[in-house]
C-alpha cells in the first residue's frame, strides 16, 4: 500500500469513528433528557421542557466546534443568525414603528388628531423611507438627505458633549492633586501625615500617567532623552492597563462559560445546588 | 449634481451647527428644538433597523444565488428568520397590531428564551476556551513591558475572585490581594484609560469637524 | 526534530487538553462542595448604598442595554437590582437601547415581580409598582428626548399601556425627575448615559457592566460621573451578598475562582518553562 492509500484509509476510519461517537452522544443526550425531564413535574409546561431540551442541545452543538468545525455547528450558527434577525425585525415593528408611526396615524381617534400627528411625523417618515433608497444603485443619492441630517446632528451634538463630558470633566479629574491638599488647619490637625499625603500621591500618580500616555500617543516626533523616558513611562502605564483589561476579559469569558454550565446543570439536568 | 452632493453637505453643516449651538441658547425654544429633532431621529432610526435586517438577508440571498462555499447553510438563516417573524406576527392569536397580555408567554417569547438565548450565550462562551489556550501558548514575559502586562493581569485575575481572599486569610490578610487589584485598577489603569479616552475624544472632535466641513464624506456612500 | 505535521498534531492535543481542563474547572465546584467566602468590593458597596438610601416610592430608571450574549453576567445583576427595588418599595422604570434587550427586560421584570410576594411579601404590578417601558430606537437621541419629555419618548409601555396617567410614572416628566438611574451595559452605553444623560439632566447614575467593559469606567468613578459600579459576575455576586439573596452570581463565584487559579497556574508554568529554556539558550518549541 502507498502512503496516499494509508492516509485515505486512516481518514475514512477516523470519519467512521467520529460518526459512531456522534450517534452515541446524540442517543445519550436523548436518553438523559428523557430520563431527567419526563414525566413532567407539577407546574411544568411541555413546551417549556421541550424548549430547555432544545436549548441544551444547541449548547452542545456549539461546543462541538471545540473539537472541529462541523455541519451541525454551521446549521446552528446560521439558524441563530436568522432567529436573531427575525426577533429584531418584530421588536422594531412592535417597539418602534408601531408606536411611533402606525398607532399615531392609523389609530387616531379624530381626523383632527390624524392631521396633527401627520404634520408632526411626515418629515421623519419621509426621511425614513428615503433611507431605503440606499438599496437602489440609481436612487441611493436620496438617502443622503436622511444620512446628512443624522450625521450632521451627531457631529454637532458630539462636539459639545464630548468636550464637556469626556475632556473638560476628565481634565478636572486629572488635576485633582491641587484640590486634595488639605488647607483647613483644623481638619489637617485631625489627619495623620499618611492620610494627608496618600490622596495627593495617588492623584499625582494618575496625573503623571495620563500626561505620559497622551505624550506617547500624540508626540510622534522621535522621542529623545527626557521625552523618550517620559514616553516609556506612558508605555508602562499602558501595559499595566492592558494587563488589567486582560484579567477582566478572562473573568468575563469564564463567567459566560459558567452561565452555560449553570443552565445545563440546574435547568436541563435539574441538579439542586 | 448639486442636489445629489451639495444639498446633503449643506444639510450636514447647518444641522451640525444648530446641534452644537442650541446648547448655549438659554430659552425653552432650544429645548423644544432638541426634543423635536431627537424624536425625528427615533422615527428615522426605526426604518434604519429594517434596512440593516434587509441587508443581512440580502447578503445570504446573494450567497445562495452565487452558490458560494457553504451556501446551503444560508437557508437556515431564512428558516430561523421566517419562523420568528411568523410567530411574532401571529402573536399567539393577538396579531401584529395588538400586544399579548403581560401574563401570556407567546411562542415568540419561547423562540427568544430557548433558541436565541442558548445560541447567543454559548457562542460567546466558547471564547473562554480559546482564551485559555492562547494564554497558555503565547502569554510570555519576553521583555519588561510584557512582564508588566503579565504581572498586572495575574494580580487582577487573582484579586477579583474569592480564592484570593481565602489565600490572604491564611496569612491573616484577607483583603490583601483584592486591595492590590483595586490599586492597579484605580491608579495605573485609570490613568492610562483616561489618556486613551482623552486621545479618542480629541480624535472624535476632529472627525466631527471634518464631517461638518465636508472633508469626510463616507456617509454619502458610493456613486455621483 | 519534529515534522510540521507532528507539531500540529501535538499542538492540537495540547489545545484539547486545555479545553478539557477548563471544562473540568468550571464543573468541579458544582460537584465538590467548596466554601470560599468573599466580601463586597468598594464600588459595589457604593452602588448598593446609593440605592439603599433612597426613600420608598423613589423612581429608579434601569436601562438594560445588553443582549443574551451577556446574560450570564448581567442578568443576575438585573435580578439583584430589581429585587433590591422591590424590597425597598422603590419603583423601577425599566428600558433598553438594544432590540435584543427587550426579552431580557421582560424576563427579569416578570421573574422579579412573580417572586416578590414570596421573598418580600409584596405584590408588584406592572404600571403601578414598576414600569416596563421596553425599547425605542435612538441611543443618545432617545436619552436626550427622555431628558425633555419621558412620556413623549415612550408614549406606551411594553404592554401597550399609555404612559400618560400611569401610576408608576406619576410626577416623572423627564429624566430630571428620576431619583437614580442605573445602566447595565454590554457595550459603550454607560459612556453614552454619562455624556447625554447624567451630565445634561443631573441625576445620580450608577453602572453595571460586563467584565470586559469594567476597566474603562474607572475614570468616570473618580470624577463622580458615576456613583458606583458593578463589574462582571463578581459585581453581581457582591450585590447579591449585600442583599442577602444568594443567586446565580454567588453560585458562580467558586467556579470563577477555580478557573482563574487554573489559568494563573497554566500561565506561570508556561512562563517558568520559557525562562528556563531562555537561560539554557534554547528557543521555545
Amino acid at each position: 500500500m502507498t502512503a496516499v492509500d494509508n492516509t485515505q484509509t486512516s481518514s475514512s476510519s477516523r470519519r467512521t469513528i467520529e460518526l459512531v461517537v456522534l450517534v452515541g452522544l446524540v442517543t445519550a443526550f436523548g436518553i438523559i433528557s428523557a430520563l431527567v425531564r419526563f414525566p413532567l413535574e407539577e407546574g411544568e409546561k411541555l413546551r417549556d421542557v421541550i424548549g430547555i431540551i432544545i436549548g441544551a442541545g444547541l449548547t452542545f452543538i456549539f461546543y462541538s466546534f471545540l473539537y472541529r468545525d462541523n455541519p451541525l455547528f454551521k446549521i446552528a450558527e446560521n439558524l441563530y443568525v436568522g432567529v436573531a434577525l427575525g426577533y429584531g425585525a418584530i421588536i422594531t415593528w412592535r417597539q418602534s414603528l408601531r408606536p411611533e408611526v402606525y398607532d399615531p396615524l392609523f389609530r387616531a381617534v379624530t381626523s383632527e388628531a390624524f392631521w396633527h400627528e401627520l404634520s408632526y411625523r411626515v418629515v421623519p417618515i419621509v426621511l425614513g423611507i428615503l433611507l431605503m433608497t440606499r438599496l437602489s444603485k440609481k436612487h441611493s443619492w436620496l438617502s443622503r438627505y436622511s444620512y446628512g441630517l443624522m450625521v450632521g446632528w451627531g457631529a454637532g451634538m458630539g462636539i459639545f458633549v464630548v468636550t464637556d463630558s469626556y475632556i473638560l470633566k476628565q481634565l478636572e479629574g486629572a488635576i485633582r492633586p491641587l484640590q486634595k491638599i488639605v488647607t483647613d488647619p483644623d481638619v489637617a490637625a485631625n489627619l495623620s501625615f499618611f492620610d494627608q499625603a496618600w490622596p495627593v500621591v495617588g492623584s499625582l500618580v494618575i496625573l503623571i500617567g495620563t500626561v505620559s500616555v497622551l505624550f506617547y500617543f500624540f508626540f510622534s516626533v522621535p522621542h529623545k532623552r527626557l521625552g523618550s523616558g517620559f514616553s516609556r513611562v506612558g508605555i508602562s502605564y499602558l501595559m499595566i492597563a492592558f494587563g488589567a483589561s486582560f484579567g477582566y476579559t478572562v473573568m468575563g469569558r469564564m463567567s459566560l462559560l459558567i452561565g452555560r454550565v449553570q443552565f445545563l446543570m440546574f435547568e436541563w439536568l435539574k441538579i439542586k445546588q | 449634481m448639486w442636489y445629489k452632493r451639495t444639498i446633503p453637505l449643506v444639510i450636514v453643516f447647518v444641522i451640525g451647527v444648530l446641534a452644537f449651538a442650541h446648547n448655549y441658547v438659554p430659552y425653552p425654544e432650544a429645548d423644544d428644538f432638541r426634543e423635536h429633532m431627537t424624536k425625528w431621529f427615533m422615527i428615522i432610526g426605526g426604518f434604519g433597523l429594517f434596512l440593516g435586517a434587509y441587508s443581512l438577508l440580502h447578503m445570504h440571498v446573494s450567497r445562495i444565488r452565487r452558490m458560494q462555499p457553504g451556501w446551503a447553510y444560508s437557508a437556515f438563516v431564512f428558516i430561523g428568520a421566517a419562523g420568528m417573524i411568523i410567530v411574532g406576527l401571529w402573536n399567539d392569536g393577538y396579531g401584529p397590531l395588538e400586544s399579548a397580555p403581560s401574563t401570556a408567554k407567546t411562542w415568540f417569547d419561547w423562540g427568544f428564551d430557548y433558541v436565541q438565548i442558548p445560541c447567543s450565550a454559548t457562542i460567546f462562551s466558547i471564547l473562554a476556551f480559546f482564551m485559555a489556550s492562547a494564554a497558555f501558548r503565547t502569554f510570555r514575559a519576553r521583555n519588561v513591558n510584557a512582564a508588566l502586562l503579565l504581572v498586572a493581569a495575574l494580580l487582577v485575575m487573582f484579586g477579583r475572585v474569592p480564592a484570593s481572599e481565602s489565600v490572604g486569610a491564611w496569612f491573616g490578610q484577607q483583603g490583601f490581594f483584592p486591595k492590590i487589584a483595586d490599586l492597579i485598577m484605580e491608579f495605573p489603569n485609570l490613568a492610562a484609560t483616561r489618556g486613551i479616552l482623552l486621545g479618542m475624544s480629541l480624535g472624535a472632535i476632529s472627525q466631527s469637524l471634518r464631517i461638518l466641513f465636508g472633508i469626510e464624506r463616507s456617509y454619502m456612500g458610493v456613486g455621483d | 526534530m519534529a515534522t510540521p505535521q507532528e507539531q500540529i498534531k501535538r499542538m492540537t492535543i495540547i489545545r484539547h487538553i486545555i479545553y478539557a481542563l477548563v471544562a473540568a474547572a468550571v464543573v468541579l465546584p458544582y460537584i465538590v462542595k467548596m466554601d470560599m467566602p468573599f466580601s463586597a468590593s468598594k464600588w459595589s458597596k457604593k452602588m448598593y448604598e446609593a440605592i439603599d438610601k433612597l426613600e420608598p416610592g423613589s423612581r429608579v430608571l434601569l436601562s438594560f442595554d445588553y443582549d443574551p450574549a451577556a446574560e450570564a453576567e448581567l442578568y443576575p445583576m438585573s435580578m439583584a437590582l430589581l429585587r433590591h427595588c422591590f424590597k425597598k418599595d422603590l419603583i423601577p422604570i425599566v428600558m433598553t437601547h438594544w432590540p435584543d434587550g427587550v426579552g431580557m427586560c421582560k424576563k427579569a421584570c416578570e421573574e422579579a415581580a412573580a417572586e416578590s410576594p414570596k421573598l418580600w411579601g409584596k405584590e408588584k404590578i406592572s404600571g403601578r409598582d414598576f414600569a416596563l417601558l421596553g425599547f425605542r430606537v435612538g441611543g443618545a437621541d432617545l436619552i436626550l428626548n427622555m431628558g425633555e419629555n419621558l412620556k413623549g419618548a415612550f408614549t406606551k409601555d411594553f404592554y401597550d399601556e399609555p404612559t400618560a396617567g400611569m401610576a408608576a410614572l406619576e410626577g416623572v416628566d423627564s429624566l430630571r425627575d428620576i431619583d437614580m438611574a442605573v445602566d447595565l451595559a454590554a457595550g459603550i452605553h454607560v459612556q453614552v448615559w454619562i455624556a447625554y444623560g447624567h451630565d445634561r439632566f443631573d441625576f445620580p447614575l450608577g453602572a453595571g457592566t460586563t467584565a470586559v467593559i469594567a476597566p474603562k469606567l474607572y475614570p468616570f468613578l473618580q470624577t463622580d460621573q458615576l456613583v458606583g459600579f458593578l463589574g462582571g459576575l463578581r459585581g453581581a455576586a457582591d450585590y447579591e451578598l449585600m442583599l442577602e439573596q444568594s443567586g446565580k452570581a454567588t453560585q458562580g463565584m467558586q467556579a470563577q475562582s477555580v478557573t482563574h487559579v487554573l489559568l494563573i497556574v497554566m500561565i506561570v508554568v508556561a512562563n517558568a518553562r520559557f525562562i528556563v529554556n531562555r537561560l539554557r539558550g534554547k528557543q521555545e518549541a
